[in-house]
């Protein structure tokens, strides 16, 4: 508290950025994954996946969570970063004896991972941009529909337009991240950005939309022009994501980004808690971990005398029952839809600022 | 060129019901008026047209003599016509504060004026020991006043408000009628208000518009509407009672 030494003119109980909100996100994505990743170099890869999912996670969030429109159509989107910085990075000889279809400029083109993805999440975003102009009227089931029927497009295409890339066919040779610590960066770039994103004025315009449309216009808020805005910033996202993906596999393939995708990281999304960033970081770690250890236990482990062994597919039936739970007993995720924060810091923190509060006072000769 | 909100000859149909029928209302800057009229007498749907979130069959709705018909209702709000709803119709999950700071965002001021701007309107209002309580958990009377405060941060020209006093108590209301006084001197801005409390419009209002039937029964001061048989009959009746001047 001020002990009434602050302004008496304050205003409260306004989004404003918040520190805790932000790092505290950062800081457990940093020391999970170099947790995680020291174990082994299976873990490694692992948690280098997480992150390529992670970031599809938080494209989710940044649309989804603060239009409350329900998209399936963002896989679209990983599936062109993934093909774009796979196809601008792939050795041109293998491009030249597998993809003997390719586009000519695309077999000659050969860079590295770097600019690929900045290219990656350019395409992404003008794919979602130009795609958004016309989605973006759409609400309710209708967005929801036509969203997957945009995922479903883009799967035909990439699985049957030779041009621009496999087809039906594993693209290999994608060069992989040297380190873990290039996903590791990548990840908390889109962190602050989702987070700068959710604060901003927009952002926060797009949240009064998500909870009355016809209010929100009342106040200047063009439904359209925000939505259109983040789902083109979620789209650029999500194609890093797919681009992360490739880079971490070493190959892609359509299949990579289609319904498996698209309900995993949705699941993740709504397990965590969809209205926060806090919630995609958690329902991350969460569903990953579970899925971890149910991949495990489906291959047979033995605890004393008795081997536990579960069926195959047991995993995505867990999931899948989680997902249920959570969307009947607590529909805001298991954060409750809230962003990271820590009381206990909180007061620390305004403790500290009262004694700078009262250090500068007395040094004015200002009394209480 | 006299800057006023105009109505001017609106008709307006819902199938074969005629709802408002060549209907004018102006509005001056600086001025309060009041739109009076039982229920059913097309008050809200002149309002949502005018608001841009209905659209008229004929007749034009402008500001300072421009149309704005084709406008959205946004494109209005940044035209310089802020609104108020009936039900209040804030953000539930947000806070008092959050909902009053997205009116002047939304109108497009930067967070810093946007809080300021919050803050002035939350002290006016008196609604400053309800800043951070979520809108979700408000009466209907102080969510009326929260949306007025919304509807102030956009710095309107010429502000609408659809039944402000409905669900105030004895305190409030006087309280509201000092605030929309302080409005007026202080920003200079014009005010509709749609009210069924006929002694805050007399109070409150320099001229009242009185409509019956989607029809325009009267245009005056108030206590010559007061005095109209013809209001009296078609929309005050017993209400009279308790009006000021003694009517009753």
């Amino acid at each position: 508290m001020s002990n009434g030494l602050l302004p008496s003119r304050q205003l409260i109980g306004v989004t404003r950025f918040h520190w805790q909100q932000l790092l505290g996100p950062i800081v457990v994505v940093i020391a999970v994954s170099y947790l995680t990743s020291g174990v082994s170099a299976s873990f490694s890869y692992l948690t280098e996946g997480a992150l390529a999912l992670l970031v599809m996670v938080l494209s989710l969030q940044v649309f989804i969570g603060n239009s409350g429109v329900l998209s399936f159509g963002q896989a679209a989107f990983a599936m062109v970063g993934g093909f774009a910085s796979g196809l601008l990075t792939a050795p041109v000889k293998i491009k030249e004896n597998v993809l003997d279809g390719l586009w000519e400029p695309l077999k000659a083109v050969n860079m590295g991972i770097w600019p690929s993805l900045v290219i990656a999440v350019l395409v992404g975003a003008l794919f979602a941009f130009v795609t958004g102009l016309l989605l973006m009227r759409l609400s309710g089931l209708a967005a929801g529909i036509a969203t997957f029927a945009l995922l479903m497009v883009a799967d035909n295409v990439f699985f049957n337009w030779k041009l621009i890339g496999p087809g039906p066919q594993v693209m290999p040779q994608v060069p992989k991240f040297a380190f873990v610590d290039e996903s590791i960066v990548l990840t908390v770039i889109v962190i602050i950005v989702v987070y700068f994103f959710g604060i901003s004025r927009r952002g926060r315009l797009l949240r009064a939309t998500r909870e009355d449309a016809l209010a929100a216009r009342a106040l200047g808020a063009s439904v359209w022009h925000l939505r259109v805005l983040f789902f083109t910033v979620s789209g650029g996202i999500a194609a890093l994501s797919g681009a992360m993906y490739a880079h971490h596999a070493g190959a892609v393939t359509a299949r990579d980004f289609y319904l498996g995708f698209t309900f995993t990281t949705l699941a993740m999304l709504i397990i965590g808690g969809a209205s926060s960033l806090w919630g995609a970081v958690v329902g991350t770690i969460l569903v990953t971990a579970i899925g971890q250890v149910l991949l495990v236990l489906e291959g047979g482990v033995t605890f004393g005398s008795v081997e536990v062994t579960l069926p195959n597919g047991a995993r995505g039936l867990v999931i899948a029952a989680a997902l249920v739970v959570i969307l009947i007993w607590r529909p805001k995720g298991v954060t409750g839809g809230k962003e990271f924060n820590l009381p206990f810091l909180n007061r620390k923190s305004a403790a500290a600022h009262d004694s700078h509060v009262q250090r500068t006072d007395a040094n004015m000769n200002i009394k209480p | 060129m006299t800057q006023m909100l105009e109505a001017v000859s609106i008709v307006k149909s819902f199938g074969a019901i005629r709802v408002l029928e060549d209907v004018t209302v102006t509005v001056r800057k600086g001025e309060i008026v009041g739109l009076l009229g039982p229920n059913g007498a097309g008050k809200t749907t002149l309002l949502n047209i005018m608001a841009g979130y209905e659209t008229q069959n004929s007749g034009t709705v402008s500001i300072d003599g421009g149309c704005i018909d084709s406008l959205p209702p946004e494109a209005r709000t940044k035209a310089g016509l802020a609104r108020t709803f009936q039900s209040g119709r804030l953000f539930p999950e947000l806070s008092v504060t959050e909902n009053v700071v997205l009116g002047a965002i939304g109108a497009g001021a930067s967070i810093k004026v946007a809080n300021r701007r919050a803050l002035d309107a939350l002290e006016m209002l008196g609604l400053t020991a309800v800043m951070m309580q979520p809108a979700t958990g408000l009466s209907h009377g102080l969510s009326r006043l929260v949306g007025l405060a919304r509807a102030l941060t956009a710095n309107p020209e010429y502000l609408i408000m659809d039944e402000p006093a409905a669900g105030l108590n004895n305190h409030e209301t006087p309280a509201l009628l000092a605030a929309l006084e302080s409005i007026q001197r202080e920003s200079g801005c014009g005010m509709l208000l749609i009210e069924h409390n006929v002694g805050l419009v007399a109070d409150a209002c320099s001229r009242v518009f009185v409509l019956a039937s989607g029809e325009l029964l009267f245009e005056g001061p108030p206590e010559d509407a007061l005095a109209d048989e013809a209001v009296l009959s078609a929309y005050l009746g017993d209400a009279t009672m308790g009006l000021p001047g003694g009517i009753a």
